[in-house]
């Protein structure tokens, strides 16, 4: 829904993402604030942003496969850690430069992610989950035993990156880097929407009968969802592992796939923005967890241990339920709603008698 | 020689157990079309349920028992009447439903386990005799023999149930088709409902057994739902005696993988289910009894 009296002559024009003045003033003013939060924020907050901007890449690699391409992946945060660890690995074993480990991690977690994207040659929905979810205990279980790689259940610690003499390695530095590359996924990710490729991925979720029969060679396609999906993954965890500086299997349980499919369900599978709305839900309920856990533990110190675990897993899954039971199509939805209603305001009353 | 027998018999052991376990899963698919991942999460909670009753409550283990089946009943029917049946008929419900159960079993339901019941190891109360047994030169456990035994049992009674009685032939006739179940006259609401109680039961008898075997902690609901996956796609969704057979032939793998593998390649055990999976799902999609799926154009 465009807001009334805006008139496009031109296709360039009618297929733009930023179509109005004011959007453009939002857009500039959101990327400035973005890259001058360092000058002013607190420290907690910046490590946080650099989370979220990590997470936002990594889901925005689902929403291609899962949103898009309607390929459910159960197995994201193993990509993920694909790319974290080709990172450690090439970094502190073979004393590869953090930079060109960006591509490496990114183009790794791709081609792991077609390998078992494989069986979505012959098999759909169920039978495709499970083989991600087999993709996940499988790789994780690599990381774990292959001791002389991936140095076991400790994992590994990583030296920061540096740029041209200046250390990336805390955090108001880094943060820089994440966005950057927060924005540039998002961008990319944005774009797929609207080419041939994204359009056939959105055709074969929607009915991959009438996909084919169009001629959209749906194999391929699957697949390369599968890869550009796997590839946000690679790039998400590299950013992690630089972030954090340090990897270990712990960091990409099968849980964190299950919050970053929750983060597309609440944001609204199928729209970018979605994924921000659905990442920022998570991350700031993370937060506010923080905060009630020790109010909660002071009232019930008999259960303090058990509460740190499993408040965060009740209160994440609950929510998540709701969304699918009442507002399937999530957050972004509801701002659609909001942005419809106040478009056409003085008419929004026509319709109704 | 040794190692080949006591491989195959504890196999056979397992895979009975696990056919139990499977069970659940397929009665819920047969009937309602829903893949039930929440299913590990029913299982660790009920199990973690007897645990406390009989250890912490001081219960008598038949009147935990007892009361643990009526829980699974319960969470079953629950499942089902919240969140289920508003899901049912809904566009992508395949996607949705899936989602559903993932989410729940593996978040919801094991936060429940860790809240209520604490989420450290625990030894479950014993319930069939101790010691060792000796046949043919291969050593093994009374309990792990009453387990095989009791899984079986049941199995088999739930099997008698599908063919003979009258809401086993609604079942399966939902399964078919669900439009003209209601319109001949079945609840379609009421068999799923008993289809979901029937799943959870079977969680919670899976449970109880696998926790006499070897112990109960927050691992053994992904346990028995990893082991349960492979079988299913083995045996091809929507086959009870192809989830026996299956069931076998993952227990099998897992105890030879053990006595074989495992020296050389410390912890291939615990990887195999998941192997299994991958080759199954690339050679096998239809699973060794599964209707072979046609593609209509």
């Amino acid at each position: 829904m465009l807001p009334g009296g805006l008139m496009t002559f031109k296709y360039e024009s009618d297929m733009a993402i930023v179509r109005t003045r004011l959007q453009w003033i939002l857009l500039c003013l959101g990327l400035v604030l973005l890259f001058a939060f360092p000058l002013t924020g607190s420290g907690y907050w910046l490590s946080w942003l650099t989370r979220l901007a990590v997470t936002i890449v990594a889901v925005l690699g689902l929403h291609i496969l899962t949103g898009l391409c309607g390929q459910v992946s159960i197995g994201h945060a193993a990509f993920i850690g694909v790319g974290a660890y080709v990172a450690a690995v090439l970094s502190t074993r073979y004393g590869i430069n953090g930079w060109l480990c960006l591509p490496l991690s990114g183009l790794a977690a791709g081609v792991v992610g077609v390998f078992f994207g494989l069986p979505s040659l012959r098999l759909r929905m169920f039978y495709l989950a499970m083989s991600t979810l087999a993709a996940s205990y499988i790789i994780v279980w690599c990381f774990r035993n292959f001791d002389s790689l991936t140095g076991g259940f400790k994992g590994l610690s990583l030296d920061p990156l540096t740029l041209g003499g200046i250390d990336l390695g805390n955090h108001a530095n880094f943060y820089l880097v994440a966005m950057a590359i927060m924005v540039l996924a998002t961008f990319v990710a944005k774009n797929i929407q609207r080419t041939t490729v994204g359009r056939a991925f959105v055709a074969i979720r929607d009915n991959e009968l009438a996909a084919e029969v169009n001629g959209i060679a749906v194999f391929r396609h699957k697949l390369l969802a599968f890869f550009i999906g796997c590839v946000f993954a690679g790039v998400a965890g590299w950013l992690w592992a630089y972030s954090q500086l340090r990897v270990n299997p712990e960091q990409f349980r099968i849980l964190d796939s299950i919050w970053y499919l929750g983060m597309l369900i609440i944001g609204g599978m199928g729209s970018t923005t979605g994924v921000f709305m659905g990442a920022l839900f998570l991350r700031l309920l993370e937060v506010a967890i923080d905060y009630i856990i020790p109010p909660l533990t002071d009232a019930f110190p008999s259960i303090a241990t058990q509460l740190h675990v499993s408040l965060g897993l009740i209160l994440f899954g609950t929510i998540i339920v709701a969304f699918m039971l009442f507002q399937p199509k999530g957050l972004y939805f509801l701002w659609l709603k909001l942005k419809t209603y106040y478009r056409i305001h003085p008419y929004s009353f026509v319709g109704e008698t | 020689m040794d190692t080949f027998l006591g491989a195959l018999v504890q196999g056979v052991l397992q895979g009975g157990v696990y056919a139990l376990v499977v069970l659940g899963v397929i009665v819920v698919a047969k009937a309602t079309k829903v893949i039930n991942l929440a299913y590990g999460g029913i299982l660790l909670v009920l199990t973690y349920l007897l645990w406390w009753l009989v250890d912490s409550m001081g219960l008598p283990l038949p009147v935990g028992l007892v009361i643990v089946l009526a829980a699974g009943v319960l969470v079953g029917f629950g499942i089902e009447r919240l969140l289920m049946r508003p899901l049912m008929g809904r566009p992508e419900m395949d996607m949705i439903t899936f989602l559903m159960t993932l989410v729940v079993g593996f978040t919801v339901m094991q936060g429940i386990a860790i809240l209520a019941f604490g989420g450290v190891p625990q030894v479950m109360p014993r319930m069939f005799p101790e010691g060792n047994l000796n046949f043919a030169g291969v050593n093994f456990t009374y309990t792990s023999l009453f387990c095989f035994a009791t899984a079986v049992a049941m199995f088999l009674a739930f099997v008698a149930y599908f063919r003979y009685s009258k809401n086993g032939l609604a079942m399966r006739c939902v399964s078919d088709d669900m439009i003209v179940s209601q319109s001949l006259g079945i609840s379609v609401k009421r068999i799923c409902s008993y289809a979901w109680a029937v799943g959870a039961v079977s969680a919670a008898v899976g449970g109880v057994l696998i926790g006499s075997m070897y112990a109960v902690d927050t691992n053994t609901g992904s346990f028995a739902m990893m082991r349960a996956l492979p079988v299913l796609l083995l045996a091809g969704l929507d086959s009870l005696p192809g989830g026996f057979v299956g069931a076998l032939l993952v227990g099998l793998a897992e105890s030879f993988a053990g006595a074989y593998i495992d020296p050389h390649v410390g912890g291939f055990r615990e990887l195999l289910p998941f192997i299994l999976m991958l080759v199954i799902l690339l050679v096998l999609p239809n699973g060794l009894f599964g209707k072979k799926a046609i593609r209509r154009i």
